[in-house]
């Protein structure tokens, strides 16, 4: 009960969701690139904006209430029209996609590092020595 | 999260597959006969992609949905002696054109690249997680 207090007060629930999200975001870019030779495949994509909007919803709502479920802020995936549709009616953009992978990439690293660091701290608080 | 790396190995297969055809190609673009030794031309064979797995249903990915034979007609070069030639002296050579096959083979082999480069990522991704059991 203790345990679940602290990681629900902090920042854990919250980057936990970060994480669900980035390597969920992470298996649509795979595909993606996968696809980038398939006729008639349209590219897939969750949205950041919607899922940090979602998020920051959350963190005012348990700021106001005291508590706050952040369970379920996936998004649904989308089909953004973006880049060029080619003749093949695949709307493949490589450039778009590295970026993309690149940046989701980092977000679920930093977001893996703030949760280690946490976790390091919330052990040597049990501990009650610096490692 | 581990399923990850099956979606870009899906993708090395296909292409693979693609440029195994193409070299098929390539290496049959002067054959004027079939393996039973008839004067059949060789015709241009090409991989069809689709999104999605038949091997694994409900997982995502690519795969050769069928190897196409290509109709186009044949190149006619003109070699009288040729013991292939027709009546008009025409040999029937494949439709194989070596530019479209060298632009393939190099869109296949950048394509497998960045499926190789995105499980890269996968895998650095994967071992940030795993870390943290650590």
């Amino acid at each position: 009960m203790l345990i679940e207090g602290l990681m629900n007060r902090g920042n854990g629930a919250l980057l936990e969701q970060v994480v669900n999200f980035a390597s969920q975001r992470h298996k649509l870019i795979l595909e993606n690139i996968a696809n980038v030779d398939t006729p008639g495949y349209r590219q897939k994509d969750l949205s950041v904006e919607r899922f940090s909007s979602m998020l920051r919803e959350r963190v005012d709502q348990r700021r106001r209430t005291g508590s706050a479920s952040f369970d379920d802020t996936g998004s649904k995936v989308e089909y953004p029209m973006r880049g060029i549709l080619f003749h093949d009616r695949n709307n493949r953009s490589m450039e778009q996609l590295a970026t993309d992978m690149a940046k989701n990439a980092m977000m679920h690293n930093l977001a893996i590092e703030l949760l280690r660091k946490q976790f390091q701290q919330m052990d040597m608080a049990l501990r009650e020595k610096v490692v | 999260m581990f399923d990850s790396l099956d979606i870009s190995a899906s993708a090395l297969l296909a292409q693979r597959t693609r440029m195994d055809t193409i070299a098929g190609n390539i290496a049959n673009m002067n054959t004027t006969r079939n393996t039973r030794g008839e004067a059949v031309p060789y015709r241009r064979r090409f991989a069809v992609f689709a999104s999605g797995r038949p091997d694994a249903p409900g997982k995502v990915g690519v795969s050769v949905a069928k190897i196409e034979i290509d109709r186009g007609p044949f190149r006619k070069e003109y070699q009288p002696s040729h013991p292939d030639a027709d009546k008009e002296g025409y040999v029937s050579y494949p439709n194989v054109d070596l530019a479209v096959e060298y632009v393939n083979a190099l869109e296949a082999s950048r394509a497998y690249e960045a499926n190789v480069t995105a499980m890269e990522v996968s895998k650095a991704m994967m071992n940030a997680s795993l870390r943290l059991l650590a």
